[in-house]
Parts: structure tokens; C-alpha cells; sequence
């Protein structure tokens, strides 16, 4: 209650143009890793951007380098420091969990962001902002479906999928949406065989390379991210046969959507990192806010194809 | 059987224990699923561990010489990186020496550290692992490398072309491998690197120059990990920064396979070959066969720790060790 008298303080301060820098919301983020990938390095930028467009944030901007120690020392900071809000990228889903217990003790808000923690730790968060995977997953099942549909072949297609590292929710739910909806909409399409690419383009290529050998009838590939796709898209050219093969991505990335305009790739599912990160803050603003949010607050990953890219700027990562 | 088959036999086994449990999987394999031995297949696995292959063999030098090299997954990913950025910004001609360049120059920092300074080559490599991958970050500033125009380039010969129906990373793993292996087999370098790894002590007080000889190992193996990262550049035309991350246990582990010692002073270049292709071999035939995924890390290891065993037993001549 106290910090939505506080927000509001700082709404009204703004508006009759006097706010002073003790009415600002202060929100901190502690993130996974910045810079081990483009997307967590582009999420970074975008949630700075935005902290500096809006006058009434301040950020503190963490980064625990994949530590989940350091996370967990900064998460104590943050309290410490007695922000109105702490947004967490969590480096692991389940050690999280007693600090982000601390912050809800200490009567700050916390919001989790781009991958959720264990379930366990769901009483002590206000929010989970991020992509939501399953719905990746089943929307990709749509996009080859779709297009099996189009082409007549839907009746007899066989597809394999390369998913991401083994273990990872994210790897998983991704896996689990495609898996759960392709018998939905397209009963007659049969899965070969799934292995593992580990978010790995050389590792995807050797995994399809094998495929290639075992089946002489591949008529479409899922991976769960663009990278993969595109591992495996380059072990179909070297064998001569990308062309019968419908390639579909979960994640877009600029090396997917530089073969959909090649005209090799088919589709994928654009999750914009800076969509990602305005998400989060603004989850931390409605929050602050007072406002109701749902507990899982998904931000939306349209699907894109070769029809529809023009629509979609080509991704930063 | 005459005693005489016998004993030649056992001098087989006990000389190239590993070659033979090498055949005897792609048996098994070959039995299990019949395209386990199509040319396509064959020439495909090679071809992708072609870049393990390469690395593999510059860590055999360092091995024999009695040290570690943990940092070349690392400083393989820096290599991708860097040629794959300067080759947009300085052409292909330009960046593929340039990175040879940068990459020998770390190779010559470790040299130094663990070749003149004696520092201990495990803390030392371990230390570069991490500070390799913070400086690849640095370069890229995290983002994936791409080559901008993937069509126009000739840089993708390394990778994907091939010269009279042979891939090319094939070749110059070969060609890479025979070289070396005249290198250790028939040079006083080469000698040189057994009697430093083999004793450095008694090497020392025989005159050989044991800080020079570590020197030039770790620059050796730099520069494998420079054609392994041109190799990876080149199959892909694009890169994460993690390429290389955790290749370096499976680097040692095909040098250890092949039957180098960790202690120095043993190992061949052809072994390391043998090693490097089991592995490759046993990845790609679990694959075949289907089996699930996280039986097959299982398996790789059952297999890999069968193979030595197999290897030392044949060695001793007899499945046992006779002292417990």
C-alpha cells in the first residue's frame, strides 16, 4: 500500500511538473548474462532506453554473469539499497529462490523476467514478464501445418526436430507446445525423431547431417531456435536437399530471417528482446502502479513467414 | 594357435590396442544400423571432426610435453570471431592472417607463463580459459558474427568446398596431421618434446632447452586452434561466441583416448587421430541407432572408458592389474 501511495506521489509530482528526484520510482534489475548473446546484450540496451525515456524511473542496472551467486549477493543489494521494485533474469530457477523470498519479506516487489523460477517461488513474485514458450512452440506447429496445408502434403508428411539444450525449461516448453499441437491441427504429420541441438548452430548441422543418413523422407524440420534451424538448413544444402524441406524456427533470429528472404527458410516466431525488456519494465510500473496484472503477464510473439516478414524489422540478434 | 601367431597377436593388441577397439565399434555399429557405413555418412563425420581433429592434434604436443591445455575451446571461439569480424572489415586476404597473428600471440603468452615462468600449465590454462572468453565478448560485444554477404565470399572454401570429391576440412586435417606427425616422429623437436615431457629434469641436465620446447608446444597448438577456428568460420560463415565452449575436455579426452599419457613422454599423432574419429564415430552412431538423448551421454562415456581399458589391457596383457 505504502508503494502505491508512493507512485502516486510521483505521478501527481509529475504532472504539476515538479518532480524531484526522491518521488522517482527506483527499480532494479539484476540480469542472467549480458553479452554472452546478442538478444541478452540487445534486452539490456532496450530496458536502459527505456528507463531513460521514462522520467519518473530510475534503474539500477545489474548484470551477475551468469553467477548465481553474485545474482543472489545482488538481489541483498538491491534490498539493502531500498528500491521500489526488483525485476530478476534469473541466472537458475530454483537458487533464486530464498533471496527473492528476502525481497518479498522486505516488502519489495518482485518481478521475474524472460524465464520464470521453480514453482515453488511463486508466492514470493508479482509477476512473471516474458515470451511465453509453449504458445512458441504450438504457434511453429501452425506455421509448418499451415504450410504443409498449402502445399497438399499434409497428409503424409514427416518432419524431425532438433530442440534446444536438454534440461532447459525454456528447451522443453518449446519442444512441448510444438509437440502437444502439431497432432491438433495436423494429425497425418508424423514426427521421425528429436534430438538436440543445445542452441548450437555447428552441433544442429552435425544432428541433421546424421538425419539426413538415417531418412530418406524428410519433408520438414522444427528447431526450437532460429540458429538451430539454420544449422540444419546448411547440412540439408550440403546434402542437395533443402529444397523438399519446410524449415521452421521457434525463436527468430537475423541469420533466420536473412534465409526467409533467401527464400530457404519458412517461418519462425519473432520474440523482439526489446519488446522483452519494455515488457518487464513496464510490468514493474503497473505494479508500482497499484494496476491488476495476471500473474503470468505475457507479452506477445507473433508468427512470421515468408508472406508476412515485410511486417517485421529484421532482428538485432 | 602356435605360440609364434600368439605372440604376434598379443604385440598387435598391446601396440595398437586402441585401433583394434576402434574397428571393433564400427562393427557394432555398421551391424546396427547398415548406413552407419555409406560413404556420405562417413565422409560427414569425419568432416565434422575435422575441427575437434585439428586441435586435438596441437594438444598432443602439449600432453607429451608433459603439460595441460585447457583454454584451446576458448581461444577457438576467440578465432572464429575475430576472423569472422575482420573478414567484413579487411577482406579475407587480411583477416585470415591477422588471426593467426592474434591467435599465436596468445598462444605465446601461455607459452611464456608456463614454458619460462613454470608456472603449473593447469592453473595457468584454466585461468586463459576464462580470460579468453571474456576478451572474445569484449571483440564481439557479445553479439553473434555474421558474415554480411554470405554468397560473395571465397572464404567459405575452408568449410564447405572440396578438391577432387574430398571435403576440405578433411584435407587439412590430414594434411595437418601428416606434417606434425613428421614433426614429432622424425625431428630433433620432436625428441626434444618426449624427453621434456618424459623427464624434464634428466632433459635439462642433458642440455635441451626445456622452456623453449614447452614454448613452441603451446604455439603449435595456438596455431591449430587457429586453422580449427578458420575451419568452424568457414563451415558456418557465422558464429555465437560460445563456438568452442567445452571442446576442451573432448579434445583431451580423444588425445587420452589415443593413448597419450597425462603424465608426458607418450603418444603419437596417429593415435590422437584414432581417438579423435572415436569419438566422432561413437556420437554420430548412438544417433543413428536413435537412442534417447540422455542415454546417450551415458553411453559415450561407457564406450570411451571401455576403449582405454581395452587399450591398457592389451598393453599389460591381461584385463587385471596384477598389484592391487
Amino acid at each position: 500500500m505504502k508503494r502505491t501511495i508512493k507512485a502516486m506521489l510521483a505521478c501527481s509530482a509529475a504532472m504539476l511538473g515538479t518532480a524531484a528526484a526522491a518521488e522517482t520510482m527506483t527499480i532494479g534489475i539484476t540480469q542472467n548474462n549480458v553479452g554472452v548473446d546478442s538478444y541478452q546484450t540487445t534486452y539490456e540496451k532496450a530496458f536502459i532506453e527505456a528507463a531513460d525515456a521514462n522520467p519518473d524511473v530510475e534503474a539500477v542496472v545489474l548484470d551477475a554473469g551468469g553467477d548465481v551467486a553474485r545474482q543472489i549477493a545482488q538481489i541483498e543489494d538491491l534490498i539493502q539499497q531500498e528500491v521500489d521494485a526488483i525485476i530478476i533474469w534469473p541466472t537458475n530457477g530454483e537458487a533464486v529462490i530464498p533471496a527473492v523470498r528476502k525481497a518479498k519479506q522486505a516488502g519489495i516487489p518482485v518481478v521475474i523476467t524472460n524465464s520464470n523460477i521453480a514453482e515453488q517461488g511463486f508466492d514470493f513474485v508479482s509477476s512473471f514478464s516474458g515470451p511465453d514458450n509453449i504458445t512458441q512452440g504450438a504457434r511453429a506447429a501452425e506455421i509448418m501445418c499451415d504450410k504443409f496445408k498449402e502445399m497438399g502434403t499434409d497428409t503424409e508428411a514427416q518432419i524431425v526436430q532438433i530442440s534446444g539444450q536438454p534440461g532447459y525449461t525454456t528447451a522443453i516448453e518449446r519442444a512441448k507446445g510444438f509437440e502437444d499441437r502439431l497432432p491438433e491441427v495436423c494429425p497425418d504429420v508424423t514426427l521421425l525423431e528429436s534430438q538436440p541441438g543445445d542452441w548450437n548452430r555447428e552441433k544442429s548441422q552435425q544432428v541433421m547431417e546424421a538425419f539426413l543418413v538415417k531418412y530418406d523422407d524428410i519433408d520438414g524440420v522444427y528447431a526450437g531456435d532460429d540458429n538451430m534451424g539454420v544449422g540444419a538448413l546448411n547440412a540439408a544444402k550440403a546434402a542437395g536437399r533443402a529444397g523438399d524441406i519446410i524449415f521452421v524456427g521457434a525463436t527468430n533470429f537475423s541469420v533466420g530471417y536473412e534465409a526467409m528472404e533467401a527464400g530457404e527458410y519458412w517461418g519462425s516466431i519473432y520474440q523482439s528482446p526489446v519488446d522483452d525488456a519494455k515488457a518487464a519494465l513496464q510490468t514493474a510500473i503497473d505494479i508500482l502502479g497499484g494496476k491488476e496484472l495476471p500473474f503470468l503477464n505475457y507479452f506477445d510473439t507473433p508468427k512470421i513467414t515468408q508472406d508476412n516478414m515485410a511486417e517485421f524489422d529484421k532482428p538485432v540478434f | 594357435m602356435s605360440a609364434m601367431t600368439r605372440q604376434g597377436v598379443a604385440k598387435l593388441l598391446a601396440r595398437q590396442g586402441i585401433l583394434v577397439a576402434f574397428v571393433l565399434f564400427m562393427v557394432v555399429f555398421a551391424i546396427a544400423n547398415q548406413r552407419f557405413l555409406a560413404i556420405d555418412n562417413i565422409s560427414g563425420v569425419i568432416r565434422s571432426s575435422a575441427i575437434l581433429g585439428v586441435m586435438a592434434l596441437g594438444v598432443t604436443f602439449v600432453v607429451i610435453g608433459g603439460n595441460l591445455d585447457l583454454s584451446v575451446g576458448s581461444m577457438m571461439s576467440f578465432s572464429t570471431i575475430v576472423v569472422l569480424d575482420l573478414h567484413d572489415k579487411l577482406g579475407p586476404t587480411l583477416a585470415i592472417p591477422a588471426m593467426f597473428g592474434l591467435t599465436l600471440l596468445l598462444g605465446a603468452f601461455i607459452g611464456v607463463l608456463v614454458g619460462y615462468l613454470k608456472l603449473n600449465s593447469l592453473i595457468v590454462t584454466l585461468g586463459m580459459l576464462s580470460a579468453i572468453h571474456g576478451l572474445t565478448l569484449t571483440w564481439s560485444g557479445g553479439k553473434n558474427m555474421d558474415i554480411a554477404d554470405k554468397e560473395a565470399t571465397w572464404f567459405s572454401v575452408f568449410g564447405q568446398g572440396d578438391i577432387v570429391g574430398i571435403p576440405v576440412p578433411i584435407l587439412i586435417f590430414a594434411l595437418l596431421a601428416g606434417a606434425l606427425s613428421l614433426v614429432l616422429g622424425r625431428t630433433p623437436f620432436g625428441r626434444k618434446v618426449y624427453a621434456v615431457g618424459g623427464n624434464g629434469v634428466a632433459a635439462t641436465f642433458s642440455g635441451v632447452p626445456r622452456a623453449r620446447v614447452v614454448f613452441f608446444t603451446y604455439l603449435i597448438s595456438a596455431f591449430c586452434v587457429a586453422t580449427a577456428g578458420l575451419i568452424q568460420a568457414s563451415r558456418s560463415l557465422g558464429s555465437q561466441n560460445t563456438v568452442g565452449q567445452g571442446m576442451e575436455l573432448e579434445v583431451l579426452a580423444a588425445v587420452i583416448l589415443g593413448g597419450a599419457s597425462l603424465l608426458g613422454g607418450s603418444g603419437t599423432v596417429f593415435k590422437t587421430v584414432i581417438g579423435v574419429l572415436i569419438l566422432g564415430f561413437i556420437q554420430n552412431g548412438l544417433l543413428l541407432v536413435g537412442l534417447e538423448f540422455y542415454a546417450q551421454y551415458i553411453v559415450t562415456w561407457i564406450i570411451i572408458i571401455l576403449a582405454v581399458w581395452l587399450d591398457i589391457a592389451a598393453k599389460r596383457g591381461r584385463l587385471w592389474s596384477s598389484i592391487a
